[in-house]
């Protein structure tokens, strides 16, 4: 019956990832991106990978998805007037997935299907080394949490996890680069949509209690920093979408301050922990569990911060362009 | 069976067909989800040899490392989306090749 389950899923998911690549439209596209995400998830939580599922749906399905459909308003016009040719209404066949050579076609197909036996040879004799499980469940003990995920991410690998936070900052000021800092310069009106603005009165409590449970519970199950990270840059999102962007009402130098409080503190933590003769990111057992709930706290903060910079600078590539060419 | 070979031999196609997608898509959205898929790929064989090695519990130290890895992912899948939206701003055009 398992395997039934399983093997559906792997179907599914396969499925939607081939159909995703060869939609004929980018809406679709997006929207089979969504679907795959949440089949991935499933998956995950099929191996028992239930924080590895609430990452998957939270941020490669969610936010990304999010951001695909908002280049959407970019593309998508020029992408149906190339499906509006003169043969009306027949859609052309294959506009999208070209038409190359012949040969090429064939050393592709045969290249991939080569590669496919390769890599499922590999993982057939992948050796059975045990991993690192025993280690981790030695020292849980010591590490101030009781979730193996946790304690991983937070006390044995914090290393990783810090420079993660990096990556995201790095991600945002690359899109700065892109983009041209331009947000929150002009003024914002708040939307007339009741319907939307019934629903950012409702969710925004809501996200925000999620996310701290998921946040706090990190440290006996399934959460943490980057889950709670991505419902509270939910809020960040829905706000923005609303008219009311969160950051155009505190100043620049608050704004900065979020962004990078996250990464700042918990560098700081490292150089204190390396000054009172640890190494770096080594907790004393005795102070582990709140340092990590502090760092994990200050984190979701500046990551959910991020997320939504991210978000809005991406959202207002589209507005009045002419302003792009003089700033950046 | 168990549910990890299943998983394992499915991570290797979805890989596959990522990096046919890569080459094959010619929009630069379709080229993004395409990456986004490979790393799906290489994200299920991680988290089935952890559910392979476990004991009392599964391997935690892959699931930190792909919850890192979806994390990083996206953060450059935004960083192409922005710099794809901005050659469509300054160019106009939305794939690689001039010739459609």
């Amino acid at each position: 019956m398992s395997v039934l389950i399983d093997g559906i899923l792997a179907i599914l998911a396969i499925y939607l990832a081939l159909q995703c690549l060869m939609a004929q439209r980018l809406t679709q596209t997006v929207f089979l991106f969504f679907a795959f995400g949440l089949a991935l998830a499933l998956a995950w939580i099929r191996l028992g990978a239930v924080d590895v599922a609430i990452a998957e749906a939270a941020i490669a399905a969610g936010f990304l998805g999010v951001l695909l459909l908002d280049a959407l308003r970019d593309f998508s016009p020029t992408f149906s007037q190339k499906q509006k040719n003169p043969e009306t209404g027949q859609n052309p066949p294959g506009k999208d997935d070209n038409k190359p050579p012949f040969l090429p076609r064939l050393a592709l197909g045969f290249g991939l299907g080569l590669f496919l036996l390769i890599s499922l040879e590999a993982i057939w004799k992948t050796p059975e080394g045990g991993g690192l499980t025993a280690a981790s469940e030695a020292f849980l003990p010591e590490s101030g949490v009781e979730h193996p995920v946790t304690a991983v991410l937070l006390n044995f690998r914090a290393y990783d996890t810090w420079l993660e936070i990096g990556v995201i900052l790095m991600g945002l000021l690359a899109i700065f680069v892109v983009g041209g800092i331009r947000l929150y310069s002009r003024p914002f009106t708040a939307a007339q949509d009741p319907l939307l603005r019934q629903v950012i009165l409702f969710f925004t409590p809501v996200l925000f209690l999620f996310g701290a449970f998921l946040l706090y519970f990190g440290k006996s199950g399934p959460g943490g920093a980057f889950q709670a990270a991505v419902l509270w840059g939910a809020i960040g999102i829905l706000l923005h979408l609303g008219g009311r962007p969160v950051f155009s009402v505190m100043p620049r130098w608050l704004l900065q301050l979020i962004l990078t409080m996250g990464l700042g503190f918990f560098l700081l933590l490292g150089f204190l922990l390396m000054a009172t003769g640890n190494a770096l990111f080594e907790y004393p057992p005795a102070y582990s569990g709140i340092m990590i709930l502090i760092v994990e706290t200050l984190a979701a903060v500046s990551i959910a911060a991020a997320l939504t910079a991210i978000f809005a600078n991406v959202n207002l590539m589209k507005e009045d362009p002419n302003q792009t060419e003089s700033t950046t | 069976m168990e549910a990890y070979k299943i998983y394992s031999l499915t991570s290797a196609v979805l890989f596959v067909i990522g990096i046919g997608g890569i080459f094959i898509a010619r929009h630069f959205i379709k080229k993004i989800i395409a990456t986004i898929i490979m790393g799906g790929g290489v994200f299920l064989c991680f988290v089935s040899f952890a559910e392979r090695d476990a004991l009392n519990f599964a391997d935690p130290v892959p699931h930190a490392m792909v919850i890192t890895g979806i994390v990083v992912a996206v953060a450059s899948a935004a960083f192409a989306l922005a710099l794809a939206r901005r050659i469509y701003q300054l160019t106009g055009e939305e794939s690689f090749t001039k010739d459609q």
